[in-house]
């Protein structure tokens, strides 16, 4: 270590040489401080990110190493176990993959059986029950149903008994609808929600055939990862096109094909039947693949005596990335597939910012316990933070707040977004006096529903505030390393959180917790979003539109021209405001057929093609 | 101080934050590395790492420092319960901020006194309707209306100080009518601002009555007082709304804005803190108002819709007013009440940039040497038939 400071200059102009003397010693000290802090930044991510750790997949090695490395910085900042805890290690249970076990489906009339086996076949869906079931069958069309909240009326069980019965219906949606039916169709698609509805309605199994009219036609549905502990109360599972046929030879005057056809308008007066003259046994096994995840959370104790409104102040973090990609969320290009995930972005740099964080907090008054949380489990979808809320160990009702910070490593032109800010109107006092000496250009978003454990704090009604830099393009890909991360930044971020969650830590009263309304229906989930574009928006700047930080290379966007900078004002005919318009204008195109989009660039209109395709 | 110091811009205003807010946004804010150097001047030659200050309440502005730059005082509609502005102090280094007017009525227009850290300000809490009035305000409100923005010349409103360690607010002036937009000479001794009590203090012809009526502000004139309340006296007599006025850093002059009769218009203008030798330095035959001077007393920032109706940006003048204005902001939506930070590396104005309902007040690196080459490489002020007499 040298005694001066790097960056001072040789020679001192006068004037601020005297300046520099006249300062009180801790101000000439705080570049040196900040410039020790981002080495410790630099430390953490470079650690965590590092080949070694393997892609910090949940309950592999590569997560052990990151707990081990992580389990001890915590140790050293004095945080310390939970009340009731033994350690800082908080093991959760999760299916970390499913696959079928040998499904079997029996055919069967008054005098034939026959028996259809194999994945290509017939496999059971993700989130089905293990068991068999056997029953007469009804054709249930595409089995959607839509709330009575929804745009138009639309079930396709009306009229139906499906009591007791085996429901085949088609995967997808109607085929030859206009886009804003198409969109609402998409959000009530989900499997889940089908395999709800079905269930609801007394069946005893839902068997899924993609229609020849749809992409992927005939095909089963692929096992999916579904994090689900237990399936969804139904026997489920989709069949191959070639079966159903088979079936529909039961029908009189009526293929599979044609059945299809007179529901792809959308018409809902056009009804389902029963097939007669059949029975259809679905032997279902899925095998779960049970692994453990850990979480770290501990205590950082008060050092202020005194009562206050709710004792503890939550900060947070997750640890785990994508390992090597193999879950299915990694955006590897061909090349790339197969390799470590690194994840110095997402999220070594949140992590790293927390350490930060409570290393700052450590010398300072605080009047509440400051509850240190290292989530894993993020990337399969927010696991190991719902564990956390669930197993109880802190009720979420004891937390006066909660600060997350996922993705912070890449900071460009001062900017960062600030999300979750409708969950409390204490938000832009708190962040107002925060960013004072910091300077950060920060943007604010309302809607806590992210995906990122601020979701779980934000559905346990902890007031709950999310710092981000934005996506970019080596999201999710190998390529996210510790050399790409701003920490110089970096460093400021952790300070303006520091500076935030002490003024909650110091407040007499806890903050308010205001529900926001969730943007869009549950209804859908990944599976019903099928068109994959290949747009990176851009969470940090607020314009009229969707402005694209970058376009993944050799998508749909990429092959169309998009770029960097590009503004989307349109797309399928639809104007678009905000990441919501978008979204729902996805949920409306048919994959392969192209969309005009309108976009801005350099203040010019301009309008190209895209042609979206099928997300895997 | 200076949404106040103009009434007939407030519904423009209005206008213009609701137009940007929606639609017009489509231009990206010119930090974006959109327009190429041929495009000419962006805001980024000026102003670097702009980012937005205030976050509170449903609007803030008038953000003015005191002489070590350490403090900001602004006001904001921040106060539960109250629906209008109220004052408030900003440390600049720690981040912490206290309400230091009465939290009850209108207020607005605060500035520190040189030497001692008392706060002038106008308000209205004496008033005894202040607190009706609030309710009917937020009644209003919840109701789902929006009233178009617009300050009512309140004549309870007078000029009181906060005395730098707490305490009562002493009041400063008692004349009926509007007493505003209040600051102080740099050694603390004088206060220029703002009066209608001229429209109150003797009869008015029926023409003037009727002005009263739908234009009062067309009676405020600048005026000047000791800090103690003492030795006040008018210092323009010009039909049109003066308002805004503020010491040069020398202390030499006054910088203000001067309305038309018909409120349609504004100029900034100069004059000796005894009122003589009045000067117009800008001729856009728009709105230009809101000017202080740089600490460097080299040149004045100002605000002016120039360039349209509904888009007010900020613009530098040579202090003679010898230059063609050169614009400083290139960001659609409202753009003004610009004050440096005494050290003149930092620009605070208000904004309605993040698309908000109310503007906001902005921080940025103010490049001092950039606005100098571009004041010196302007064009020389064409004069047209509007100019002051007074100047030649």
């Amino acid at each position: 270590m040298t005694s001066l400071p790097p960056k001072l200059p040789a020679r001192l102009p006068v004037k601020l040489a005297v300046l520099a003397l006249a300062v009180p010693a801790v101000l000439a000290l705080l570049p040196t401080a900040a410039e020790a802090s981002q080495e410790s930044l630099r430390r953490h991510v470079t650690y965590l990110a590092s080949d070694a750790l393997d892609g910090r997949l949940t309950g592999t090695d590569g997560e052990a190493r990151a707990r081990d490395y992580l389990v001890a910085q915590l140790d050293e900042l004095g945080v310390e176990p939970l009340p009731g805890a033994e350690g800082l290690v908080h093991p959760f249970e999760f299916t970390a993959g499913t696959k079928d076990a040998g499904s079997v489906l029996t055919l069967a009339t008054d005098s034939t059986e026959e028996v259809f086996t194999g994945s290509e076949t017939f496999q059971a869906l993700s989130l089905s029950d293990n068991g068999s079931v056997t029953g007469e069958v009804v054709f249930a069309g595409y089995g959607l149903v839509l709330p009575e909240s929804a745009e138009f009326g639309y079930d396709s069980y009306a009229g139906l008994d499906v009591e007791g019965k085996i429901v085949v219906a088609l995967r997808y949606f109607p085929e030859a609808v206009d886009q804003e039916t198409r969109a609402a169709f998409s959000r009530y698609s989900g499997l889940r929600f089908r395999a709800l509805q079905a269930r609801e309605r007394g069946a005893k199994g839902l068997l899924l055939v993609t229609g020849p009219n749809s992409p992927n036609a005939g095909e089963t549905i692929a096992m999916s990862f579904d994090s689900a502990i237990a399936g969804s109360g139904i026997i489920a599972a989709s069949a191959s096109g070639e079966v159903g046929d088979r079936l529909f030879s039961f029908v009189s005057g009526k293929t599979l094909a044609e059945s299809q056809t007179a529901l792809d308008d959308g018409n809902p007066h056009v009804a389902g039947f029963a097939i007669p003259g059949v029975r259809l046994t679905l032997d279902v096994r899925v095998e779960r693949e049970r692994r453990v995840g850990h979480n770290l959370v501990g205590v950082l104790p008060r050092n202020v005596a005194g009562e206050v409104d709710k004792p503890y102040v939550m900060i947070g973090a997750h640890y785990d990335h994508l390992g090597r990609g193999g879950g299915g969320n990694s955006l590897a290009r061909k090349e790339e597939v197969g390799g470590i995930h690194h994840g110095a972005d997402d999220n070594a740099s949140g992590v790293a910012a927390v350490l930060e964080m409570v290393s700052g907090l450590a010398a300072m008054e605080r009047r509440r316990d400051v509850i240190v949380a290292l989530w894993s489990g993020e990337e399969l979808g927010v696991l190991g933070s719902n564990a956390f809320v669930e197993e109880g160990t802190i009720a979420a009702a004891d937390l006066a707040a909660y600060v997350n910070l996922d993705m912070v490593g890449r900071a460009r032109d001062n900017k960062v977004a600030l999300r979750a800010m409708g969950s409390s109107s204490i938000w832009p006092e708190v962040v107002e006096r925060a960013n004072v000496p910091v300077g950060l250009d920060l943007t604010e978003g309302e809607d806590p529903y992210l995906p990122t454990d601020t979701l779980t704090l934000n559905q346990a009604e902890v007031p709950s505030i999310d710092l981000f830099t934005g996506a970019h393009e080596d999201y999710h890909r190998p390529t996210d390393t510790a050399d790409l991360i701003n920490y110089e930044d970096l460093e400021r971020i952790a300070r303006f959180g520091t500076l935030v969650a002490a003024n909650v830590i110091n407040r007499d009263a806890a903050p308010d917790f205001l529900k926001v309304e969730p943007r869009t229906d549950s209804g859908g989930d990944r599976d019903s979003v099928r068109a994959f574009t290949g747009t990176i928006p851009d969470y940090t700047t607020e314009v009229e539109g969707l402005l694209l930080s970058g376009v993944i290379a050799g998508g749909p966007a990429d092959e169309a021209g998009l770029q960097e900078g590009d503004v989307i004002v349109e797309f399928g005919g639809q104007k678009i405001a905000n990441i919501y318009d978008y979204t729902y204008a996805l949920d409306a195109v048919k994959i392969g057929e192209p969309v005009l989009v309108v976009l801005e660039r350099d203040g010019e209109r301009m309008e190209v093609t895209i042609t979206p395709r099928a997300r895997d | 101080m200076n949404v106040q110091r103009f009434s007939y811009l407030a519904t423009t205003l209005l206008v213009a934050f609701g137009a940007f807010a929606s639609g017009a946004q489509s231009q990206s804010p010119t930090q974006s590395p959109t327009p190429s150097p041929s495009e000419g001047p962006t805001e980024s030659d000026y102003l670097t790492r702009v980012r937005r200050l205030t976050f509170e309440g449903r609007r803030a502005g008038e953000g003015y420092f005191s002489p070590d730059g350490r403090i900001m005082v602004f006001q904001s509609e921040r106060e539960s319960g109250n629906p209008f502005y109220q004052i408030y102090e900003l440390d600049m280094e720690t981040g912490e901020g206290a309400r230091i007017s009465p939290g009850v009525g209108k207020t607005t227009c605060p500035f520190v006194r040189p030497g001692t850290g008392d706060v002038q300000y106008a308000s209205t809490h004496l008033d005894p309707q202040s607190e009706e009035l609030q309710r009917a305000e937020l009644e209003l409100r919840a109701s789902g209306q929006e009233r178009r923005y617009s300050w009512d010349y309140d004549p309870h409103m007078d000029i009181f100080v906060a005395p730098a360690g707490g305490g009562e607010p002493l009041r400063l002036t008692d004349a009926w009518g509007y007493d505003a937009e209040g600051s102080y000479s740099p050694d603390g001794e004088w206060i220029v601002f703002s009066s209608m009590r001229h429209a109150y203090d003797h009869e008015l012809d029926p023409e003037d009555l009727a002005r009263l009526e739908v234009n009062p502000s067309y009676f405020a004139e600048i005026y000047l007082m000791r800090a103690d309340g003492s030795e006040q006296r008018r210092l323009t007599d010009a039909p049109g709304y003066d308002g805004g006025p503020f010491f040069f850093p020398d202390g030499s002059r006054i910088i203000w804005r001067r309305f038309d009769e018909e409120g349609l218009t504004a100029n900034v203008y100069s004059m000796k803190p005894d009122g003589s030798d009045q000067r117009q330095l800008t001729d856009f035959g728009a709105m230009s108002w809101a000017p202080y001077v740089h600490p460097s007393g080299a040149y004045v920032f100002f605000a002016s819709n120039k360039l349209g109706f509904g888009n007010f940006e900020i613009f530098i003048v040579d202090v003679e007013g010898t230059k063609e204005p050169v614009r400083v902001t290139f960001t659609d939506g409202f753009d003004g009440l610009p004050v440096p930070t005494p050290d003149g590396q930092q620009l605070a104005w208000t904004s309605t940039r993040h698309a908000g309902e109310g503007g906001q007040i902005y921080l940025g690196r103010w490049n001092h040497a950039a606005a100098l080459a571009a004041l010196e490489a302007a064009p020389p002020r064409v004069h047209n038939s509007t100019e002051n007499p007074a100047h030649d």
